[in-house]
Parts: C-alpha cells; sequence; structure tokens
C-alpha cells in the first residue's frame, strides 16, 4: 500500500484502533525503517499524548513516591525532611509572633515611660518656678477663704503662686481661670488650671506681673479660657 | 487538573537532562520524574482502572518500567513527558482487558510505549492550556463520536468492541471514529493525518 493510501491510517493506528491489512502494512513500514511512517505516527501520537492530560487531576498517596523510590533500592530523602522543614516553619511562625508582639508591647511602654518622663518634666518646672516664686525678694502674700480656701503668693518678677483647697474639679467644658486686677483696670488673664478630685489645686503663672495689680482673682470659665470673666469670682485674694 | 499539568510545563525544560541521569540510573533522577509526571501518570490510570489501590500499583509498575527502559530512550528529542503517560495508559488497559477476560494484545500495547515513537513532540504537548483544549473539543463533539473516542483511549476497546458495546453497526462506529478523529484534528490544530 502507498502512503496516501495508509493516510486515514495512522491515528487510528496511534490510538489502538487500526485493523489488517492496514495496520500490518504500517508495521512492514515501520520494520524497515520507513521515515514517512515513522513521522507520520508522531503526529498522530500527540494526539493521544494530549488526551492523556484530559482526565480530571486525582492525588496519590504520599506512600506511593516512597514505595517507588524503595523499589529502585533508594531512600525517599524528601519526606525525611518534611517534618523537620515543617517543624522549622511552625517555629519560625511562632518566633516570628512572639518577638512582633514583645516589639509591640515595648514600643508601647516606651511610649508610656517617655509620656511619664515628659509630664514629671512639666511639674518638675512647675515646682522651680513656684520655689522661684516662693523665695524670691519682694514677694507677697495673701489668703482668701470664702468656701475654696487657700493662698496666693506674688513677686513682681517672677509670678503668680496660687494654692487652694476645697476647689471641687470644674465640671466638664469650663476650667479655672485666674485673673490680675490691677486697681481701677480691666482684669488681666494669669493662666488656665484645674483642681483635683480631693478639691487641692496649685497654679503657677510665671512672669511679670502688673505693678499696680491689686486682687488675684479665679472665675469658672469655657474650656478654652476667656479674655474677661463671664463668671462671678469663686475667690479673691487681695494684696497687701 | 492544573497543578500536575503546572508541574509537568516547569519539568519540561530539563527533560533532556533528566533523561541523562535517568540512563546513568541515577535515583534521584526517578524522584524527579515522579514529581514532575506522578500525578499526570495517577489521574489517567484512575479515570482507567477507577480503583486508587490498583491505579497506585499501575502508577508504580509504570515509572519502574520507564526507568528500565529509558536508556532506549533518546535524550534530545525525545518526549519523556508523553512516552511516561503512554506506558501508564498501557498498564492501565492491559490491566482493564485482563480483569475482563479481553484478549491482551502484547504486541500492541508493545509497539504504543516503544520509546522510539515519542521524539520530536512539541515540549508545550501537557501545558495547561493545551489540556483545556483538548476538554473542550472533547466536549464539542457528538456524544457518540465522544463515546468512541473515550472507549478507545480510557478503555482499550477496539472498533469491533465498541459496535459490541454500543449495540451499533460496525460501519457506524467506524464513521464516529473517524469523524471524530477529524474534528479532533481540526480542533486542536494537531498535523494529525486523519
Amino acid at each position: 500500500m502507498t502512503h496516501e493510501e495508509l493516510q486515514d491510517c495512522y491515528a487510528l493506528y496511534a490510538l489502538g484502533l487500526a485493523g489488517d491489512p492496514e495496520r500490518a502494512e504500517i508495521r512492514e513500514h515501520l520494520a524497515r525503517g520507513c521515515e514517512v511512517c515513522m513521522q507520520n505516527l508522531y503526529r498522530a501520537r500527540e494526539l493521544t499524548a494530549m488526551l492523556a492530560a484530559a482526565p480530571d487531576a486525582a492525588a496519590p498517596s504520599p506512600r506511593l513516591r516512597r514505595r517507588i523510590m524503595a523499589s529502585v533500592g533508594a531512600e525517599d530523602r524528601r519526606f525525611g525532611w518534611a517534618p523537620f522543614l515543617a517543624g522549622a516553619l511552625a517555629l519560625s511562625l511562632f518566633a516570628a509572633f512572639y518577638f512582633s508582639t514583645r516589639e509591640n508591647q515595648f514600643a508601647n511602654e516606651t511610649l508610656l515611660l517617655r509620656d511619664q518622663l515628659r509630664r514629671q518634666a512639666i511639674e518638675l518646672t512647675r515646682l522651680n518656678e513656684a520655689f522661684a516664686i516662693l523665695g524670691g525678694p519682694g514677694t507677697i502674700e495673701a489668703g482668701f477663704g470664702q468656701g475654696p480656701k487657700g493662698k496666693v503668693f506674688v513677686n513682681p518678677q517672677r509670678g503668680i503662686l496660687l494654692i487652694a483647697s476645697n476647689l471641687p474639679p470644674a465640671p466638664d467644658g469650663k476650667i479655672y481661670e485666674a485673673w490680675v486686677i490691677p486697681k481701677g483696670g480691666k482684669p488681666i488673664p494669669a493662666g488656665l488650671f484645674q483642681s483635683d478630685s480631693s478639691g487641692a489645686a496649685t497654679h503657677v503663672h510665671p512672669g511679670p506681673v502688673a505693678a499696680d495689680a491689686n486682687i488675684i482673682a479665679v472665675t469658672l470659665e469655657p474650656a478654652q479660657g476667656s479674655d474677661q470673666p463671664t463668671s462671678t469670682p469663686l475667690l479673691a485674694a487681695t494684696l497687701q | 487538573m492544573l497543578l500536575p499539568l503546572i508541574l509537568a510545563i516547569h519539568a519540561s525544560g530539563g527533560d533532556p537532562d533528566l533523561v541523562r541521569r535517568l540512563q546513568q540510573r541515577d535515583p534521584r533522577a526517578l524522584g524527579e520524574l515522579y514529581d514532575r509526571y506522578g500525578r499526570l501518570a495517577f489521574s489517567l490510570i484512575l479515570r482507567i482502572v477507577r480503583d486508587a489501590g490498583v491505579a497506585e500499583d499501575l502508577v508504580q509498575e509504570t515509572f519502574l518500567r520507564v526507568w528500565n527502559r529509558a536508556g532506549g530512550f533518546d535524550a534530545e528529542k525525545g518526549a519523556i513527558g508523553p512516552w511516561l503517560l503512554a506506558v501508564a495508559r498501557n498498564r492501565a488497559i492491559d490491566y482493564l482487558r485482563s480483569a475482563s477476560g479481553r484478549e491482551r494484545n502484547a504486541l500492541e500495547l508493545e509497539e504504543a510505549e516503544h520509546p522510539s515513537f515519542y521524539r520530536d513532540m512539541e515540549s508545550e504537548i501537557l501545558q495547561s492550556d493545551r489540556a483545556r483544549r483538548v476538554k473542550a473539543a472533547l466536549k464539542k463533539l457528538s456524544p457518540q463520536q465522544r463515546e468512541v473516542i473515550e472507549l478507545a483511549y480510557f478503555e482499550g476497546l477496539s472498533q469491533t468492541e465498541m459496535a459490541e458495546r454500543m449495540g451499533q453497526p460496525l460501519g457506524t462506529v467506524k464513521t464516529w471514529v473517524r469523524t471524530a478523529l477529524k474534528n479532533l484534528r481540526d480542533d486542536l490544530g494537531v498535523v494529525v493525518p486523519a
């Protein structure tokens, strides 16, 4: 038979479907090394090769690889390492989680300490200012006491120190504001402050005080403070 | 389906080296061959024998056969993936025929898996897009055409056996087979003599 006559048969042959006499003819061609038949069969087998990839995927058991390797006398090392790799991976993940948590904790603690340090620095500055007022030359002292009780210390160069008790914390949205009231003049703002839960308050207002200051007063004001008092003074100390 | 195909794709570039190491009886090469084609072979065999235990035995037989016959393979021009899958199919078909008491055509099987027939194939032949196209092409066939291709490829039936199984005249079955192969060839762009 000629190759043209066999043209229809190569795909059938590759699929195992060719019948005689074509099948015998192809075999005879192949046996004598017929290049045309070989080439035609290579191409025909491409189709059968593609059909091999058509079934749905399925996974054999992991043991199968070991069996195959053992059957040629080789050890399947891949699975020997698997538990160690898995263990190392788990340990790495745990360590990463642990150290990231610890790092967060350290970062939070650092922020807290910085905040405490800042508050203490402010408090220290305030105390220094208070001592400077108390110990400064020319400081005068005045008391007050109808409801809130306490004292004010005024140093013309260094500022005002006010110490009060029985002064309940200002309600939400309000704050205490100190005033320097000169003789015959308008009150001058002298700083905002808050009292603690026990009713105690220490307020320092550094800086020169007007020479004609006559009264140190405190009013309850909106939280942002006021330029002029908007309420009746809660306490007033007259400087002698 | 995709994972074994992806493994096969990535493997295709290194096949000549892998074949040479198989020929040098390097057991690690057998392990690599399994990693590349083991799941494909198992999926194919399972589709044919429909029993996972039997399929695993036949996969093992397939890889041992390839291990023992790699010497006759052309490392440069050979396509080891298609060859291995042909061996896998033959092992499964042989099992099926033997189990059902059908005649085993040893000569045909021997020819079909001879390593010298698997050369000059495109290395991309098992790539995932090809597999998808094959599936799509099979779906496009008429039910009868698809059935005869599946009976031939996945059950190893001859055309006479198909005619008996389907209760159809042999001539009709032959027509379905030829038309199905032509349609597959046209759809897949394979230069297969029809």
